[in-house]
């Protein structure tokens, strides 16, 4: 049972209660949490600053390569489906890439260090590749366009590369060894 | 703005707040932040017993409210979550200030003699003034138990030491209160 000491902070309780803190808290908590932000981007891109770099030349690339088939499309106007022989390119290299992400994506999405941004960007089918193929699909006979699309392969399998190899380096996953992985590719 | 102690558990704020601090939101986290900051920043006053400290100590409470915020579960007291890390970094504070909450002979405190209640008036002032002047580990276990409403047992598991002694002090602090609040009705 309370006494009357007890009786009386009840009663009273909210008189306790004084005004709230100085706006300075808030303004060097948000300073400290700020710094404690860029701190993470910085060690997040000191961690994987490789695969930063690769992601950041290939969206350079795929830019560059948009400028230059921007100018070309008025020129070509007949359409018609995808060479043969691109066909095949397409298949070889699409079987491969998948093989590959398959394999980073046994990964934990912590370990592989990567947004959803970037990890968007090692997708094959993404917008920088549905828009050459749509390219493509407008100008076959444009021989630019071809390059670039198995330039566009290319630098994907070989960012893929990389990711992997750190990754292995790194943590090599159970049940995994770098022969079974290249049997596997 | 003052803070209401009553209102804590009601204190309302935005559904999705929570789901934006979560996700890193520095807007979202400064809603939860004047929400709650009065009512922190008084529990922090009370037990460290200067601005300074109490303002430190509310700013590191909420780093690791930010930090840790992504592990709350959906259905869990957001304000009994976040008053449970204010409570701590406090005793963290005390304990950098060698405060040690020791373990005491348990015995029998009995009010003093003399002290008459009823020939003394308390007042909020006269309270505060008093418990202010309590040692620091009495002040802790009668804020902890008074003002923060935690039992005796989680008390005395946050301090370390037995209920027994959690009681005990809590009675010596009492008892100390009144007669400081006594000698100052009779200095007045």
């Amino acid at each position: 049972m309370p006494d009357n000491f007890e009786s009386f902070i009840q009663q009273h309780r909210d008189e306790f209660e004084g005004p709230g803190p100085s706006p300075r808290v808030w303004a060097a908590l948000e300073k400290d949490l700020t710094e404690q932000r860029q701190g993470r981007v910085i060690q997040l891109l000191r961690k994987n600053w490789f695969k930063a770099a690769v992601i950041a030349v290939l969206m350079i690339n795929a830019a560059a390569i948009f400028y230059f088939t921007g100018h070309k499309r008025h020129q070509q106007q007949e359409l018609s489906a995808i060479p043969p022989d691109l066909q095949e390119a397409r298949a070889y290299y699409t079987t491969r890439i998948n093989a590959k992400l398959q394999l980073i994506d046994a990964y934990p999405v912590n370990e592989l260090g990567l947004d959803s941004a970037a990890r968007q960007e090692l997708q094959l089918r993404n917008d920088t590749y549905k828009a050459l193929e749509k390219e493509l699909k407008n100008n076959p006979g444009n021989e630019r366009i071809r390059a670039a699309l198995i330039r566009y392969y290319q630098l994907k399998l070989d960012l893929l590369d990389k990711i992997l190899e750190e990754l292995q380096d790194r943590h090599a996953a159970p049940g995994h060894t770098k022969k079974q992985y290249e049997v596997e590719i | 703005m003052k803070a209401s102690a009553t209102n804590l558990n009601q204190t309302q704020i935005a559904e999705n707040v929570i789901d934006r601090c979560k996700k890193g939101d520095v807007r979202a986290f400064h809603e939860l932040y004047n929400a709650y900051a009065a009512a922190m920043y008084n529990i922090c006053l009370r037990m460290t017993n200067n601005v300074s400290d109490a303002e430190d100590t509310l700013q590191e409470a909420f780093i690791q409210v930010h930090k840790h915020i992504g592990k709350l579960e959906r259905d869990a007291s957001i304000s009994a979550w976040i008053k449970r890390i204010v409570v701590n970094h406090c005793l963290n504070t005390l304990r950098k200030k060698k405060v040690y909450f020791e373990e005491v002979e348990e015995v029998d405190v009995m009010a003093e003699d003399g002290i008459d209640e009823a020939q003394f008036s308390w007042t909020v002032a006269a309270v505060k003034s008093a418990i202010h002047g309590l040692p620091h580990g009495y002040r802790t276990v009668l804020n902890l138990y008074l003002f923060e409403s935690y039992s005796h047992r989680e008390i005395a598991e946050m301090l370390g030491i037995t209920e027994s002694t959690v009681k005990t002090q809590y009675m010596r602090a009492k008892e100390k209160v009144r007669q400081i609040v006594k000698q100052q009705n009779v200095t007045r």
